[in-house]
Parts: C-alpha cells; structure tokens; sequence
C-alpha cells in the first residue's frame, strides 16, 4: 500500500494498518524489570530526530522516506514538541472559530450534503504546514529478533509511516496513542524510520479545542518488543458487592505468540503491602479468563487510594519467563442510586478542576515534573477530581491519579465548536460530527482508543464524550458504545444541553457549564431526571472566582448537585524573550501576529502559566475544603 | 509624646494652604490644590500629590466580558477629572470663614487650636454630577480622621471602587497589615486567613494582561514602609513607616506601584512602567469581581455599588503619639 495523500480530505480515513487499541499496560522481560519499572523491552525513540519544514503540501519535501533521499539540509528537531515552539510555523491561540478564520472558506466534508466531500480542502489546503521527520536507529539487544511495534503517544494532526522506504501507516486523533507493527521492514543495523506529519486533516474539524493550535510528534515515541509470548490486551473488571465488602475481580486477557501459543500464564492478587492473595494458572490461548473474590476487600477512593498489584507472567512451553505484566487494581463501586451518583456508598462531591495539558515553555509537551506539581496543587487545596479536557492526557497522569486517589473524567479527543457556535450563538447548520455517517465511524475510533487504552484505571469514574460538539446521532452512537464496553462507569456529555431531543440518549449525568446558580437550582427544583454536575464552571480568566460559595451552597442543598470541575487549572501562555527588553515575558493569543485570535482568553487559570498560584487559589481551598 | 496632652496644634493660615503642625508632623492642606498637599512626619514627606477620589479600577477581565466598563465608563472620567468645588475649615469644632486673604490677616504667627478640620467638597464630571465631601480632621497628635461621604444621584451607573487614593513620592519597600491572607475580594474572601501579614516590595499580581489587582479587604490596620525620599537634601535611607488604622470598621486597601490608568493601558505586565511610587488606596467600597463566567455573567449582586445611594467610609492616619 502506498500512502495517499487524499486521506486527509477523507473524514472516513483516520487509521490505516494501525494496531488496534489495547490497554496501557507494559511488558517487562523479568520480575526485577517491573519492579523497577524499566522495561529492556522498550526503546525510546525521544530526542533529536532530522527534520524538515514545508509551509504547505505543494511545498513539502516529496519522497523524503526514501532512504536513498538527499536530506542533508534537514534541519534537527527534538521529540517530543512542537513544530511551532521550535520556530518552524506560526503559534496562534485560537477559541471556537477554525485557526483558519478569515483566511479560508470551508466547510466540513458532507456537511453541506453528500454528494460534497470537499476534496483537496486539506492535502492542496494552503498554510497545511507539514513536518518532515526522520529518525535513526538500530534495535537494542532485546528487541532484536523480535515482533516490533512503535508507540506515537500523541502527533498533531495526522501523520504518514514508512520504515526504510516501505510505508507503514496513517493515523489522526492527535492525542491517542498510535500504534503500529514495524517487524516486517525492520532490518538488521540501522533503521531509517520516517514520519510526515499534517497541521491539517478532517480531524481538524473534531479537534477544535480552545487553545493554542499546534503540530508535529508532541508527544513520546517508542519501539516495543513484543516478546515469544505477548499479552495484547487486558481488561481488568474489579467490582464491589452491595454491602461494599466483597470484591470481585474478572480479568480478560488476549494474548499472542510469535510462533505458538503454547505455554502458561501465572496470574497473582497481592494486596497494597506486597501479600499474595491469589494465585491462578493457565495454558496459554489466544483469550483468557479469570476470577477470584476478595473478602474484606480495602476499597480505593480519594483519601484512601488503595490499589492491590496484580501480575501476570508468561511462561513458554519450556517454562522460561518471557513477559511480565503488573498492573495496580483498584476496587470501588459507582454507581446511580436514587438519582444521585454514589461512589462506595457515599454521594460523590466533585471538587474538581479542568486540567488541559501546559508548560509555558513546552507547551501541550508537559513533563513529569509538572504532572508532580500538578498533583501536589491538588492535594494541597482539596482538589479530587479531574477532567482531561479535551482529549486524552499523556497515559502517565492516568497512573498518577490511580497513585492520588484523583477521580478521573476521562474525555474523548473530541470539540467541533466552531462548526455550530457562531459568536456565541447556537448555529449548527454544518455541525459534525452531527447525524453525518461519514463522520461517526471517526468519532467511534476516537471513544474507543479512550476506552481500549485506560480501561483499567480506577480513577476513572466518567467517560465523557467530548467537548462543546453539539447533539446528533453520532454522539448517541459513542453514548451507547461506551455503555456497551463498560457497564462500570458513567457517561458524560455537556452538549446535549445545547439539543434537548437527545437527552435520553446521551449522558448519565447533567452536565452544564457556566451555569449561574439560580439557574442550576431551577433544574434541581423541577424534577430533574438525572444527577448534576459542572463540567466547567467558575470561570477563573485573570482576576475572578468570585461568588464560589454559592456554588458550595448547593451542595449542601440538593443531593443530586454533586459538585463540578473549575475551569481551568493553569493559565496557556508562552515564555517569549522581550523583543524589547530580552527579558523572559509572558505571551498569549495575538501576541505572534496570530490572527483571527482570542488573545488573552486562554489566562483562565487557577495557576499562573509559570505554575504558580493565582490569588484565587486561597478561595479554591477553602470551599473544596468544605466538603473533602 | 507624653506632651501631646497638652501640646496644641500651630496653624499658619497662608493666602493658598494652611498649614497644620506638631511634634514632628507638618501637614499643608492647600485651597489651590483642592486637598491634602503635605503630609511630613519626622521630616518625610509622605505625599506626592493631593489624595484624589477612586472611582475606577482597572477593567479585569470579567468586567470586560460583562460590558461593566462600558456601562461605567462615566467614572473613569471621574477618576481622572473630579475636581475641588468648595474648601471649608473648622477650627476647635467651629467652622470659620474661609482664612484666605483678605480674610486671614486677622491671624498672627503663633496661632494654636486643638483640633482643624478641613473638608473638600469634590464635583463628578458624570452625567448627572454628584459630589463627594473629604474630612480631615487633625488632632494634636498628628492623627488624621478622614471621612468620605459620597453623595448617590440617580441615574448614576454603578461604581468599579469608591475609595480615596495617596500617591507617595517613593515606591514602598513594602508594607503591613493586619487582615485576611492574600488578594481579597468582597466575593472572594472566605478563604483568607486572618492576621498580620508582610508582603515585600509592591507586587503586582501577573495577571497575564494588567488589571485589577491587589485588593486586601476586612483590614483593621496597614503601615506602609519607604526607605527614600524625594527630598535631595535627604540622605538618610532608613525605613520609615506610616500606619493607616480602622475608625469604626474594618477597611479595604490597595498597595501597588500603578494607578488604575496605568495598570489600564498596559496589554503584558512588561509593559508596566518602571515603579516609581506607592499607589495606596483606602477603599470604602469594593466591587466584587464574579466569576461565573467572563464574557457575561455580572457579579453577584450584593457585591455591587450603587451609584444612585449614598455611601460613607472613614479611616484615620496614626497619630504620632
């Protein structure tokens, strides 16, 4: 197969041979491996990759994958970050209008009928800005003979594989991660890997996030070994009894082999202090399955993040250890009862913050020792929950949450708000994904990466479908996907409030934001159908947050107002040098002759964008403080 | 300053001011200026111009999205603008002509009282005008009790602040107060902590455009402190202080090195001007700044200021003794 450049016009094209999503789990090759969470099965690919700009497709270095290709006037680029951060292409912050407001005319694939696919919008699209990546390597020893997969943690917005010369793949949904099997073209030596990555796709249309636009491999890049023995994927089912003392675990694994799926699967509970619970064993086969029941079982929430570790190691048929598996396991139930969301038996309060991903100097790139910040913030002013808007956050915070008791509204890479939002006015004459059959089968692909990848987490109490989309059926379809996977956790969607008729069909919860309170009242008095929350409120754009205990009032009013996410958590801003002074200074929306913009909207945060606390904080932790 | 009990106040009633002084303080209130020009103590010079009403506070960013400076854009004019209509002077309790030429030449060079009092009566340049009255009355101790009376007029939009705003000749060294923990705000103070607090230098909160900020409510007392002066025969650069005190009621105030207006034109924080001085404003009423959302959403509604009902604050500068 050879790589076409018309997938990007395609709404219907988002993953070409792309492994399908698994969970996030990690392979170790020894028990000492897991423990020190060094896996020698892993090769990461971050750092200096040769690189290559061009302002639009018409201009982009044609073949560059070919390893007989001239590239020595290729720049060098670090993975993970941004194009635009790095001086290539324009930084502009943009809120609902599409970063190509005022510049060009278009409209969504089918959007204006069926018969209007919109063909070149993209892939003969002007200011497409397009990244030439290559990068060299040769396997590490453990990897050699190996099955091979690459990991691309996060590319904006849709990037094109090719291993020397021969093409891989295609992949959209920047912030999911993309997979793909490497072991048919690897060769001994040095490997010339190659990645062509477009500003621009039809995902555009379903990544119209407010924030600042970017492109390129953002995120970490990885060769992964697939051992022998190789467990794909795992399902992790923890589940709490009525009277919350007995916990059931079902776990299903799918497992593959190099050659023969022979030998055995040893599958042990213990509990947090290192105490074997269980113990099970089995021939290996292609799906397997498991349970046990824990008496007494010590349940994770908030303040007591209990996580038991489950481990499995695959043994081959000659008994060696091939691949070794932890994962923690928490046991919590959640559930509706009497209209109110109940976690382990108590109303659920949701002292909550949107977090979007932001360093000021890397920006979305956001390192561990942010997400250490981050978590210290939380604990420090009664921060419990979390919402990933607007699309999956990099795999590591999921572990961290389930680590801090941190209660997870885990959200689908999904916001088409400028294809029904107009100047603030309700206006989805060409909304996607809408009632579009072109458009669903994408936005599915994107609910399931989220849910293939962090299903076994337990901080995750939502799934919630996307951001400010609008209603139609193509959210009903993610609605009910995600209910037929996972009758554990709950649905999210705030836009259905925007288009009543699908109430029934979309989300277990509530969900508004920006409400006022008398107006969340008025809900809570008129016999509401479903528990509510905030998915955004408090809206902490420079000098704000006031009036929050009425917010607080709520809660102690009405039990089915369960409390809400603040937006947002950090303010997106960027460390620029004074062109004046060549001081460091903050810069945000229009600040880079960025135009159409939203300027300093993107300052809503209950940090500085340096990470430091805005007064407001203070406020933050004394009414969370009243219900933690 | 066992004396002061029995210390009078010398007034010297000039043809432009008149001068009010002590132990150790001189003040000079002046007609021309339409205010309090001087306020020395111990040799330092504490004003840089005359105390002016505050009517604005730099748009933050939900008054933006809500339309409030627009619907009270008349008082960034006031802010600027109100001028002195009318001085009058009391002396040991009763009001006495206005002592200027030819009218103070009944005066001698050691004249004495217990206590002045001078109020100026300021006119808005709004639609409708209304006034504000500023009392000062000095006691022999130096102490001045400041009282403010804003005259509501209906038709006046609401009002962004209502304060009294001293400009020092030199940027603080810092100051401290005994209030709440942090940057407070009518709608957001239940999370700040009572006691007394320092806070280095003049910090501006780095809002990422320059607005509002800075705001400490609920205060029972502040001593601003400096360390230089203006003066160029005044070498001395040890940190001298000033405390401004509750009379009735806990007070609002900010400290910071930027008026409203300043703090307005800037779109980053750099670019700010160098500080230079000490903008010190007692507030005697403090809009909330609301947060349901920014494009809207007004402040609730007890955290308003009517501009069409009257309000009145006082504070008192510390005497000296």
């Amino acid at each position: 197969m050879q790589a076409d450049l018309t997938w990007l016009d395609d709404p219907q094209t988002f993953r070409i041979n792309q492994l399908p999503a698994h969970s996030d789990h990690r392979g170790y090759a020894t028990v000492a491996e897991a423990q020190a969470k060094q896996s020698s099965l892993v090769q990461s690919l971050d750092g200096n990759w040769d690189f290559q700009f061009a302002a639009d497709p018409q201009h982009r270095p044609v073949g560059f994958y070919q390893p007989d290709y001239d590239r020595s006037n290729f720049d060098q680029l670090t993975v993970p970050g941004h194009i635009e951060l790095a001086g290539y292409g324009q930084i502009q912050y943009i809120n609902t209008a599409y970063p190509w407001e005022g510049k060009h005319y278009r409209r969504p694939a089918y959007s204006m009928g069926a018969d209007q696919p919109a063909r070149g919008m993209f892939s003969k699209g002007p200011e497409n800005t397009v990244g030439a990546y290559v990068k060299r390597f040769t396997l590490q020893p453990a990897l050699q003979n190996q099955r091979v997969s690459i990991e691309f943690d996060g590319v904006e917005q849709a990037m094109y594989l090719w291993l020397n010369g021969h093409f891989i793949g295609y992949a959209e949904d920047s912030f999911s991660r993309s997979e793909f099997d490497l072991t048919r073209y690897l060769q001994p030596g040095e490997n010339l890997l190659a990645v062509e990555v477009f500003k621009h796709s039809t995902a555009a249309f379903l990544e119209d996030q407010d924030m600042f636009r970017f492109s390129g491999i953002f995120r970490s890049v990885r060769l992964v070994a697939k051992p022998a023995l190789h467990l794909e994927d795992l399902t992790i089912r923890p589940t709490v009894d009525v009277g919350l003392t007995t916990g059931t675990l079902n776990l299903q694994l799918q497992l593959s082999a190099a050659q023969q799926l022979a030998g055995t699967a040893v599958i042990t509970l213990q509990d947090a202090a290192g105490q074997p619970l269980w113990t099970t064993e089995r021939a290996v086969a292609d799906m397997l399955t498991a349970t046990t029941t824990i008496s007494h079982v010590h349940l994770w929430q908030h303040h007591d993040s209990y996580l038991y570790h489950l481990q499995i190691c695959l043994h081959n048929a000659a008994g060696d250890l091939v691949e070794v598996i932890p994962y923690p396991v928490g046991f919590r139930r959640l559930e509706i009862k009497d209209k109110v969301i109940m976690l382990n038996g108590q109303r659920l309060i949701l002292n909550g913050v949107n977090r979007h991903e932001w360093d000021a100097h890397r920006g979305r790139a956001v390192t561990m020792a942010d997400m250490h910040h981050d978590l210290e913030i939380f604990a420090d002013n009664h921060v419990n929950a979390v919402r990933t808007c607007h699309y999956p956050d990099q795999p590591v915070w999921y572990d961290l949450c389930d680590q801090h008791g941190i209660y997870m509204m885990a959200e689908n890479n999904l916001e088409t708000h400028g294809t029904w939002q107009k100047m603030g006015a309700v206006e989805p004459s060409y909304n996607v994904p809408g009632d579009l059959p072109q458009w669903q089968l994408a936005v599915l692909d994107r609910a399931k990466s989220n849910y293939e990848m962090f299903k076994n987490h337990p901080a995750i109490l939502f799934w919630s479908l996307g951001n400010e989309s609008y209603a139609g059926e193509d959210i009903v379809a993610m609605d009910a996907y995600y209910h037929h996977v996972d009758p554990t956790r709950l649905t999210h969607y705030e836009g259905v409030f925007q288009n009543r008729a699908y109430a029934d069909r979309i989300s277990d919860v509530e969900s508004r934001m920006y409400n006022p309170p008398r107006e969340i009242e008025k809900y809570l008095q008129d016999s509401p159908a479903k528990p509510f929350l905030d998915c955004e409120y408090m809206h902490d754009m420079g000098n704000s947050l006031g009036g929050m205990a009425s917010y607080t009032d709520l809660i102690d009013r009405y039990p089915m107002y369960q409390g809400g996410f603040i937006w947002d958590f950090i303010d997106q801003a960027l460390w620029v040098k004074d062109e004046v002074t060549g001081q460091p200074v903050l810069r945000y929306g229009g600040d880079f002759d960025d135009r159409h913009s939203d300027y300093e909207f993107s300052g809503d945060g209950l940090l500085f964008a340096d990470r430091t606390p805005k007064p407001a904080l203070q406020e933050v932790r004394y009414e969370y403080g009243q219900h933690d | 300053m066992s004396m002061a009990n029995t210390t009078k106040l010398n007034v010297t009633y000039g043809d432009v001011t008149l001068g009010v002084s002590g132990d150790h303080f001189r003040y000079i209130f002046a007609y021309d200026r339409g205010g309090l020009e001087s306020l020395v103590r111990y040799g330092k010079e504490w004003l840089y111009r005359t105390p002016m009403l505050a009517f604005w506070r730099a748009t933050t960013d939900n008054d933006r999205g809500n339309g409030f400076s627009q619907q009270s854009a008349m008082w960034l004019g006031a802010d600027c603008f109100t001028h002195c209509t009318q001085v009058t002077v009391a002396v040991d309790g009763q009001s006495i002509p206005l002592p200027i030429a030819p009218e103070n030449n009944r005066y001698s060079d050691h004249e004495t009282a217990d206590t002045v009092a001078v109020t100026f009566t300021y006119t808005t340049p709004t639609v409708p005008a209304t006034t504000v009255t500023v009392s000062y009355l000095v006691d022999v101790t130096g102490k001045l009790s400041v009282a403010v009376h804003y005259r509501g007029a209906a038709g006046l939009p609401e009002l962004p602040a209502l304060g009294l705003r001293f400009v020092l000749p030199t940027a603080a060294s810092g100051f401290d107060y005994q209030g709440l923990s942090g940057e407070t705000y009518p709608d957001r103070m239940a999370g700040g902590k009572s006691g007394t607090y320092h806070v280095t230098g003049l910090p501006v909160t780095p809002y990422l455009v320059p607005q509002e900020c800075g705001m400490h409510m609920a205060n029972d007392w502040v001593t601003v402190t400096r360390a230089h002066t203006l003066n160029n025969a005044d070498p001395d650069h040890q940190p001298f202080g000033i405390t401004l005190q509750k009379h009735d009621a806990p007070f609002a105030f900010s400290c910071l090195p930027y008026t409203p207006l300043e703090l307005e034109n800037a779109t980053h924080q750099e670019e700010l001007p160098a500080p230079r001085r000490t903008v010190l404003t007692i507030y005697g009423a403090v809009r909330g700044v609301g947060g349901i959302d920014s494009w809207g959403a007004d402040v609730e509604p007890q955290y308003h200021i009517a501009g069409d009902q009257d309000h009145d604050f006082q504070f008192e500068i510390a005497g000296l003794a």
